[in-house]
C-alpha cells in the first residue's frame, strides 16, 4: 500500500537565513545586555539570605497602617481622573491631526505625527521629575506628567484607527463640502467613537498604574508613602502598598473590561 | 447604492441613536472630574503659574550641553540593557504560563487559574517591584532588570495565550494520532504556529521596558534615570536637555527598528500589512 505512494513525505521547506540572523543577534543582544548590566546568578544566590530577611520584615503587613494611606490613595485617584480626562481630551485634537486621513495638510500630520512620537518616547515618571522641577512638588506636577504620558499614548492609538477608518463618510463629507472640523465630527468619529473610549479606559488603568509610582519624585499620591517607607525601612508598610496597589488595579481592570466590552 | 434602493426624502434622515452606556459613561466621567478638580487641593494660582514655570526650565535646557552626550548615551546604554536583559527574563518565564494558561491547551480550570497568575504579575508597578529588589539585592542594574522581567511575565503571558488559543487545530491533532507526548505536541504542534506572533510581542515589549527602564534610576536600579535625576536637583539644566534628547533619540531609533523587524516577522516579505497596534494594546493591558 505505502509502495503506491512513493513521495509521500512532503520535502521541508528550506528555512530562511534570516533566521539564523536573528538568533545570533538575540544570543548577541544578550550576552551584551548581560555583560552590561553585570549579571551574575552567584550574587543572586549569595543574596538570597538578605532577600529572605526583607520577605520576613514584610510580614506581618501593617495593616494598623492603613488610615495613612487613605488620602494619598484618594490623590492617586484623583489624579488619575483629572490626568486622564484632560490628555484624552488633548489625545483627540492630536490624533485627529495625526492621521493622514484627517489632517487637514501635509505640514500639520508631519508636524503632529513626530511631535507625539517624540512626547511618547519619554516616560511618565521622567516627565514627573521635570514638572516637580517646574512647577514644586505635589499633584499639579503629578497631573501634567499623565496629561502628557496620554496625549502620547492615546493619540498614537487613535490616529492609527483613523487610519483604518473605511473612506466611504469621508468622501460625501468632503462632497457636501465639509470643513476639518466638520469632516472629523461627522464623518470620522462616529466610526472611532467605541475605539476611543476604550483606549481612554485602558490609559486610565495606565494612569492609575502610573500615579502609584509618581509620588517616588515627589509628585504627589501615594508613591510618597512608598518613598517614606523606603527610606525607613518599613518593608511591612511597602507590602500594605503594595497589597493595596493589586487590589485597586485589579478592581478597575476588572470594571473597565466589563465596560469596553459593553462598548464595542 | 442604486438611486432607487435611496430611502424617499420623507424618510431620508433616520432618528439620531441615543446610545445610553455611552451617555452615561460621560455623564459618570464629568462628576468624577468635577469631584477629583474640586477636592485635589491644587491652589489654582499655581495652575496659572505652571505655564510660565515650565517654559522657564525649557529654555534653559536649550542650547543643551553637548560634551556631556557621552555619558548620557553611557546611561541610556544601561538602561537598553536592562530593558532588553528583562524582557528575555519575562519572555522565558512566560512562556510555560502561556502555554498553562491556553483553554486548548490546559482546559478550563487550568487555564483560569494561570491567567490570575499573569494578571497578579502584570499589577504591580516595574518601579514598585524594583524598590523591593533593591533592598534584597543592592542597588544597580541587576535589580532593575529583575523587575522588569517579573512585571513583563504578565502582559508577554497574556498576549502568547491568546495566540496561541488562536491557532490552527489540525497539526495538534495530526500530533495526538501519532501519539505524540505532551512535549511533543507543544514543540511541533503549537509553538510552530503561535510563535512568529509571540515573538513580535516579545519585541514591542521590549520597546515599552526601555521606557519602563529609563525610569529606574531615580530609585536607584540602573539606567539613565540616576542621571536625569542628578542633573535635575543639581539643576544642571543644560545637562538635563542633553540627557532627554538621547532619551528621545535613542528610544525613537529602537521603536523604528524593532517595529520594522515586528512587522518583517508578522507579514513575511509583505511589508503593506501593518500589525494592528491598538488591538494588540488592548489585550496586553501593558
Amino acid at each position: 500500500m505505502s509502495a503506491a505512494l512513493p513521495d509521500a513525505r512532503p520535502t521541508r521547506p528550506a528555512r530562511s537565513k534570516l533566521v539564523w540572523v536573528a538568533v545570533a543577534l538575540f544570543l548577541a543582544m544578550t550576552a551584551w545586555s548581560w555583560d552590561g548590566i553585570g549579571f551574575s546568578p552567584a550574587e543572586l544566590v549569595e543574596k538570597a539570605d538578605n532577600a529572605r530577611r526583607i520577605v520576613d520584615d514584610m510580614f506581618p503587613v501593617a495593616w494598623q497602617a492603613w488610615p495613612v494611606l487613605v488620602e494619598p490613595l484618594l490623590e492617586t485617584f484623583r489624579m488619575a481622573v483629572i490626568g486622564s480626562v484632560i490628555g484624552c481630551s488633548l489625545a483627540l485634537l492630536v490624533g485627529f491631526l495625526a492621521s493622514q486621513v484627517t489632517a487637514p495638510n501635509g505640514v500639520v500630520y508631519g508636524v503632529s505625527k513626530t511631535l507625539m512620537s517624540v512626547v511618547r518616547s519619554i516616560p511618565d515618571v521622567l516627565y514627573a521629575l521635570l514638572f516637580v522641577a517646574a512647577v514644586s512638588i505635589g499633584p499639579l506636577a503629578g497631573v501634567l506628567a499623565l496629561v502628557f504620558f496620554n496625549v502620547g499614548v492615546v493619540a498614537k492609538l487613535l490616529s492609527e484607527t483613523v487610519d483604518a477608518v473605511p473612506l466611504g463618510p469621508l468622501e460625501a463629507a468632503d462632497a457636501a463640502g465639509a470643513t476639518f472640523v466638520q469632516r472629523v465630527r461627522a464623518a470620522v468619529f462616529p466610526q472611532v467613537l467605541p475605539n476611543y473610549l476604550a483606549y481612554a479606559l485602558y490609559t486610565f488603568e495606565l494612569n492609575l498604574r502610573a500615579s502609584v509610582v509618581l509620588g517616588l519624585v515627589g509628585a504627589g499620591g501615594i508613591g510618597q508613602v512608598l518613598r517614606i517607607a523606603q527610606t525607613r525601612y518599613r518593608y511591612d508598610v511597602i507590602a500594605l502598598i503594595i497589597f493595596v496597589t493589586f487590589v485597586i488595579v485589579f478592581l478597575v481592570e476588572a470594571l473597565s473590561i466589563s465596560l469596553r466590552r459593553r462598548l464595542s | 447604492m442604486a438611486v432607487a434602493d435611496l430611502p424617499r426624502s420623507s424618510d431620508a434622515r433616520p432618528r439620531a441613536p441615543f446610545p445610553l452606556a455611552r451617555r452615561s459613561l460621560l455623564l459618570l466621567l464629568l462628576v468624577l472630574f468635577g469631584w477629583a478638580a474640586a477636592t485635589s487641593g491644587i491652589p489654582v494660582e499655581r495652575i496659572l503659574r505652571a505655564p510660565a514655570g515650565i517654559w522657564n526650565i525649557a529654555r534653559l535646557m536649550f542650547p543643551p550641553d553637548w560634551a556631556y552626550a557621552g555619558r548620557a548615551l553611557g546611561a541610556m546604554v544601561e538602561s537598553v540593557h536592562i530593558a532588553w536583559f528583562g524582557t528575555v527574563i519575562g519572555a522565558a518565564l512566560s512562556l510555560p504560563l502561556a502555554l498553562l494558561a491556553a483553554k486548548n491547551v490546559t482546559g478550563q480550570a487550568t487555564s483560569t487559574g494561570a491567567r490570575q497568575v499573569l494578571n497578579a504579575f502584570r499589577a504591580i508597578p516595574e518601579l514598585v517591584l524594583a524598590v523591593v529588589f533593591v533592598a534584597m539585592i543592592g542597588l544597580g542594574a541587576v535589580p532593575g532588570a529583575l523587575a522588569i522581567g517579573i512585571h513583563s511575565i504578565g502582559t508577554l503571558g497574556k498576549l502568547a495565550s491568546e495566540a496561541i488559543e488562536s491557532i490552527d487545530r489540525g497539526p495538534l491533532e495530526a500530533a495526538d494520532a501519532v501519539g505524540a507526548t505532551w512535549l511533543q505536541k507543544m514543540r511541533w504542534g503549537v509553538l510552530p504556529q503561535a510563535l512568529p506572533e509571540i515573538v513580535a510581542f516579545w519585541l514591542y515589549r521590549f520597546e515599552i521596558n526601555i521606557r519602563a527602564s529609563a525610569i529606574l534610576g531615580v530609585i536607584g536600579a540602573g539606567g539613565v534615570g540616576a542621571v536625569l535625576s542628578n542633573t535635575v536637583s543639581y539643576r544642571r539644566w543644560d545637562k538635563a536637555g542633553m540627557t532627554l534628547i538621547v532619551v528621545v533619540v535613542v528610544t525613537l531609533l529602537i521603536d523604528a527598528v524593532s517595529g520594522r523587524i515586528r512587522r518583517r516577522i508578522i507579514s513575511g516579505g509583505d511589508t503593506s500589512a501593518e500589525v494592528a497596534e491598538g488591538e494588540m494594546v488592548l489585550q496586553a493591558g501593558a
